[in-house]
């Protein structure tokens, strides 16, 4: 039986941010439906291990710990929040918060809504494209997939994998790297050309820093320098397959699975390789790419079965952000990452016959916690 | 055209990209669609997808072609793919249109396109009307584009998008005889990328000479578009022309002033300026130009224009 079987609505819990717009934006949702605010457990009381407590039946959901310099300051170790480098450490601290929060929520009988063995697979790139591998989800090849992929010290391993799989093209992504921090879309050709695109800067000292512009870097040198200082944390290559485009610019899909459905979904477009906000990327427009897929004999329809299928990897986390890439052509689709915390969207309301129409994506989840409770308890009535 | 792309049309008709085999969606009538052979980036070879093609759709009613990504896994040359469409031409009696190389820079950077000589088309069609040519000279590698002088009687449209024209492909054109051609466009783009082309090689076509029906010139991209403006502004092909384009290249105020100051632009109905650097003064005489004499002047800005700008950095809108 589960514990939030009792009579009443579910009382929810945070692990978030106070005052942050993720947690805030969730709280509008709760209080939208109704409900009681949501208790907000403070990513940073869990961090600096004041004991963290949950109460028996409740439904406790975890949020980024981002955008927050004091637990981003614990997280990373370091005061820096623009550099790239110490992901690794991130990961470790991360993941091992997540599991103290699993732990407290374990003995008070809480329930959690994202599972901590999932946190640990979607923020591990190379763990996370072999679980959709195995799952039979369209992934771009990769020679890192998986505990048992190649390891990457360095760029000659880099340069080694590319040539011994035959992918002249390839995205180099931090394992553990969030938002294009880090990564590098790397071309190469015959004659030894080579040119990569990338956010990263390297000062003089050789560290490197997230920028808000994409550069090109048109020599091995500078790209091995980049490769190398990221290596240490681990590095995930995937074949840099070619997007559709529109009027010149790539698009790609972000679309958030919720229970399983896919409920809504955003374009972004960028004529750079990545597509990140962020980085020059801007909002594109679904129905032209829903046209465009469906003009070019692909389904619109699987597009969307592929993202459920993504999340389904993930069956005991109630809601991911899958980046769907539309191969160039329009018929065909690969899922680029899958996110734990991709549903950042405001104001963006569901997809026509996705039962989320009118709700935003926090909402929805709300609603579909609502729904699980009103079933837990019908299934526990004799 | 503004920069690299797949065309949603071509030569009038909507671009089809070939159905795999297997997809089983019903064909538009085969002279009604601008036939797009792709290679995609898993699929068949491209003698695979061609014999598909001439096995589905029925050649002889062919009038336009659009040949996208060619290679398989590595970069290839085209010039297997041109050997192989002029040594089918037979087939094709209806060919008027022909685009080489749709590929955009997701699949293969402009610079990087493996090209070859592509005169071999030109000869195998003598009907052909509307020849476009993606890719250039890349200055590192041996497959470069390349054209030899043709006289040919058809060809009313031509038009080479490249982030590096190589000179020599500019006097080709020069040395060519053309006497249909209306439209021609040609992007020079960057020394880097191998485009060295200079103006003097460009003298056959600012006369006009060989080119009588010439009504619509695209000298483009380009990072003498300074130069190139100062020799049109008194180039004898201006009079024929009613279009002209000094678009997407390196063009500020010494070309611009030239262009005003020179022979008469008040019978064109259209003059492309587009990516820019001009300074406000000079624009403003450009919008008097077109509010006074009724010439359509497209004056949108390069997107990295920043006039406070000291290093008077200056980039043409397609190289790599």
């Amino acid at each position: 039986m589960s514990p939030s079987a009792s009579n009443g609505p579910p009382r929810l819990a945070v692990v978030g941010n106070p005052g942050s717009r993720r947690v805030s934006l969730f709280q509008d949702a709760v209080a939208a439906a109704g409900l009681p605010e949501a208790r907000t457990v403070p990513w940073v009381d869990v961090l600096r291990g004041g004991g963290v407590r949950f109460l028996a039946g409740e439904t406790v959901r975890i949020e980024s710990p981002g955008e927050h310099a004091e637990v981003d300051r614990l997280l990373r170790g370091a005061d820096e929040p623009t550099r790239v480098e110490g992901s690794a450490l991130w990961y470790a601290r991360f993941t091992a918060a997540v599991r103290e929060v699993a732990r407290a929520a374990r003995e008070a009988g809480a329930h959690l809504l994202d599972a901590p063995a999932d946190i640990a697979v979607l923020f591990d790139k190379r763990l996370c494209h072999g679980v959709l591998d195995a799952a039979g989800v369209p992934v771009p090849a990769s020679p890192t997939s998986g505990p048992a992929g190649a390891p990457v010290r360095g760029w000659d391993d880099v340069r080694d994998l590319m040539a011994a799989h035959r992918t002249p093209r390839v995205f180099v992504k931090p394992a553990h790297g969030s938002s294009a921090s880090g990564v590098l879309a790397v071309e190469t050709a015959g004659g030894g050309r080579i040119r990569a695109a990338t956010s990263v800067e390297r000062d003089p000292a050789g560290r490197l820093y997230n920028s808000l512009r994409v550069r090109r870097c048109t020599t091995e040198r500078e790209i091995a320098a980049v490769v190398d200082a990221l290596a240490p944390d681990g590095l995930h290559i995937e074949r840099w397959l070619p997007k559709a485009t529109r009027r010149g610019r790539a698009a790609d899909l972000r679309v958030v699975v919720v229970a399983g459905r896919a409920t809504h979904a955003v374009v972004r477009t960028s004529a750079s390789p990545m597509t990140n906000l962020h980085l020059g990327g801007a909002r594109g427009d679904l129905a032209e790419v829903r046209a465009a897929v469906e003009a070019a004999g692909g389904s619109w329809g699987e597009a969307l079965a592929i993202c459920e299928r993504a999340a389904a990897a993930f069956p005991d986390t109630l809601c991911v952000g899958v980046d769907l890439l539309p191969l160039a052509g329009w018929r065909r689709f690969a899922v680029g990452e899958v996110n734990a915390f991709g549903d950042l969207l405001p104001r963006l309301t569901g997809l026509p016959g996705s039962g989320a129409e009118g709700l935003d994506t926090y909402a929805a989840q709300v609603a579909a916690v609502l729904e699980r409770a009103r079933n837990d308890r019908v299934s526990t009535t004799p | 055209m503004t920069g690299i792309d797949h065309p949603c049309s071509f030569h009038d008709m909507p671009v089809l990209t070939l159905p795999e085999p297997g997809d089983e969606r019903p064909l538009p009538p085969a002279d009604a669609t601008a036939w797009r052979l792709d290679c995609g980036w898993d699929g068949l070879d491209f003698a695979a997808v061609w014999k598909h093609f001439l096995e589905t759709v029925d050649p002889a009613r062919v009038r336009a072609l659009v040949i996208g990504h060619w290679w398989h896994g590595n970069y290839s040359s085209l010039a297997p793919v041109v050997e192989l469409i002029a040594s089918d031409a037979a087939r094709f009696p209806a060919l008027r249109a022909l685009f080489l190389a749709d590929v955009v820079s997701e699949e293969c950077e402009v610079s990087w396109l493996q090209m070859c000589d592509i005169t071999p088309v030109l000869r195998a069609f003598p009907l052909l009307e509307e020849l476009v040519v993606r890719g250039g000279g890349s200055g590192l590698s041996e497959e470069t584009l390349e054209l030899h002088p043709v006289r040919h009687e058809a060809l009313k449209t031509l038009r080479f998008e490249s982030g590096g024209l190589p000179g020599r492909v500019v006097r080709a054109i020069g040395a060519s005889e053309l006497p249909a051609l209306e439209r021609l466009e040609l992007w020079f783009g960057s020394q880097w990328y191998g485009g060295d082309a200079t103006v003097a090689d460009m003298a056959p076509l600012l006369s006009g000479g060989g080119l009588p029906r010439l009504r619509h010139l695209g000298l483009q991209n380009s990072e003498i578009q300074d130069e190139i403006a100062v020799a049109v502004a008194s180039a004898p092909v201006v009079a024929q022309l009613e279009f002209l384009a000094l678009s997407m290249g390196t063009l500020s105020d010494a070309g611009g002033l030239a262009l005003l100051e020179g022979q008469p632009l008040t019978h064109l109905s259209g003059l492309d300026l587009h990516h820019h650097y001009l300074g406000d003064e000079v624009m403003e005489r450009f919008r008097e130009l077109s509010e006074r004499d009724d010439v359509h002047v497209d004056l949108a800005e390069a997107d990295d224009w920043d006039p406070e700008d000291e290093d008077d950095s200056r980039y043409v809108a397609v190289s790599e």
